[in-house]
């Protein structure tokens, strides 16, 4: 091993928060490069859009006022009030909603 | 007469031979302690998985006479692993290969929090060098703030390999205990406006995004930083198990059985490294309360981080996501999404968290890839 190039705490937090920042907001830039050129990102939007016009018939076909029920008593359960829910929508991300939804109830049962 | 001379030889010889002649009182504390590590681990569940095998290694390390590290055998073997630095990258496999990196892809910008969150190791660092302590232990005792086990092991078998049972358990023990150490330090920073910010849903990441950012990463860190770039490669490696869809089997076992048993060999490693005549000392209360020092910084600049995001982005960003920060994956982001919903239920900040979460442990790794850089 060689000498250490300084012994000064302070130079020593300087330097290596200063790379600390460096290095990831340069990977934050290269995460938003990453997404513009996305071959693909076109591809998934146009499969989203063309998924809704086939879905759009079906919805006034089911009763889905039960379900509403169901998911307004479980916002309830959270401690909102009715005028908190002004409306339910399904979620993005199913994964991460479930894991929050699982970690909300069991911090609302214990 | 010559049976009896004969029998009380052999006795001699095999009281001469056994553990008792060169037990110390020091010994004695230190089974002590290792049996109240397993109360706390088994009894109060405080990380049972690595508490548990770090408190039978201590125990185990306070046997004399046991030539674990002098004849090849099984202890030498895991001795091997841990000052060899095998295992900390085999676990980082293991952790990349659980973790989701899409909260961090969707909202790089959060990836400065992770960034912020490591000024807990400089505040430790410099903490440690006016006790005495010389700047290869500092740093060593340092790293303990970003709350990166195997990061923590990693750069202090390379610095300082004399302090690895302290530091370990410091590390450990404290990410044991993250529910109970932040959520003081982010209500102090925080008010309760700031704290009750409700995010806006992730957008979707494209799978194009998720196999080409661990590829893209360990390029980067591994051509600025090589010291750390066993760990670096090792976490996106994992991650790319788990993100190409067509690797399920190597994704499995790093995330389930590779990562279970190297745990046991790490963390039953790093307890026969607790030796009275290592860990009994003045130095090891000093290092315990440094990486308190180190966690709380580490938790204080997070938050202050997401403060100012908060203020920049016209308040659409939850301070409290800042302290996930400090890496320990993913409990840190639980306590994020807790506090968050202490305060106004049916908050879900989880996957906003996970984003400074792995960042810290990005930001670790490049922490101790700058001080290796600088110090070795």
């Amino acid at each position: 091993m060689g000498h250490p190039v300084t012994t000064n705490p302070f130079i020593i937090m300087l330097i290596n928060m200063t790379v600390v920042f460096v290095v990831l907001y340069g990977l934050s830039l290269l995460i938003r490069l990453i997404h513009v050129i996305d071959p693909t990102k076109n591809a998934e939007e146009h499969a989203e859009a063309a998924a809704v016009p086939t879905a759009a018939p079906a919805a006034p076909v089911v009763d889905n006022s039960a379900v509403v029920a169901v998911i307004a008593a479980a916002v309830a359960a959270y401690g909102c009030s009715e005028a908190n829910i002004v409306t339910i929508r399904p979620a993005g991300s199913p994964v991460w909603t479930n894991t929050g939804r699982i970690s909300g109830i069991q911090n609302t049962v214990n | 007469m010559e049976v009896w001379n004969a029998f009380i030889v052999s006795i001699a010889s095999v009281w001469a031979d056994s553990g008792f002649t060169g037990f110390t009182v020091g010994n004695a504390i230190m089974i002590v302690v290792g049996c109240v590590l397993l109360w706390l681990a088994f009894a109060k569940e405080f990380e049972p998985l690595l508490l548990a095998p770090i408190a039978f290694g201590c125990i185990m390390a306070n046997f004399p006479k046991t030539g674990f590290f002098d004849d090849p055998g099984v202890m030498l073997a895991i001795h091997y692993g841990i000052t060899n630095e095998i295992f900390p990258p085999l676990i980082f496999l293991g952790v990349g290969a659980m973790t989701d990196f899409g909260p961090l892809i969707a909202n790089p910008s959060t990836i400065l929090m992770g960034a912020a969150a490591q000024i807990g190791v400089f505040i430790s660092l410099a903490g440690a060098m006016l006790l005495g302590f010389d700047v290869k232990e500092a740093a060593s005792i340092g790293i303990i703030g970003g709350a990166d086990g195997p990061t923590a092991i990693y750069l202090t078998i390379k610095l300082a390999p004399h302090l690895l049972g302290a530091i370990a358990v410091a590390a450990y023990s404290y990410m044991s205990l993250v529910p109970l150490i932040q959520p003081p330090v982010m209500k102090l920073f925080t008010t309760k406006k700031e704290r009750e910010v409700v995010m806006e849903q992730l957008r979707p990441v494209s799978k194009f995004e998720r196999i080409v950012f661990p590829v893209v990463c360990t390029i980067v860190i591994s051509l600025l930083l090589p010291p750390v770039a066993s760990l670096i490669g090792m976490l996106m490696l994992g991650n790319l198990f788990r993100e190409s869809g067509v690797t399920d089997r190597l994704s499995d076992t790093s995330q389930n059985s590779l990562i279970n048993i190297v745990t046991i060999f790490l963390a039953t490693g790093t307890g026969m490294t607790m030796s009275a005549k290592d860990f009994l000392n003045a130095k090891t209360l000093e290092i315990i309360v440094l990486g308190l020092i180190a966690f709380i910084g580490g938790t204080a600049g997070g938050v202050w981080f997401g403060k100012i995001m908060y203020w920049i982005s016209g308040g659409k960003v939850n301070p409290l996501i800042g302290s996930a920060g400090v890496s320990a994956v993913p409990m840190a982001a639980r306590v994020s999404q807790i506090v968050g919903q202490k305060f106004k239920p049916g908050n879900f900040l989880l996957m906003h968290a996970m984003g400074p979460n792995v960042a810290g442990v990005i930001g670790t790794a490049v922490a101790a890839g700058t001080m290796l850089a600088m110090l070795s």
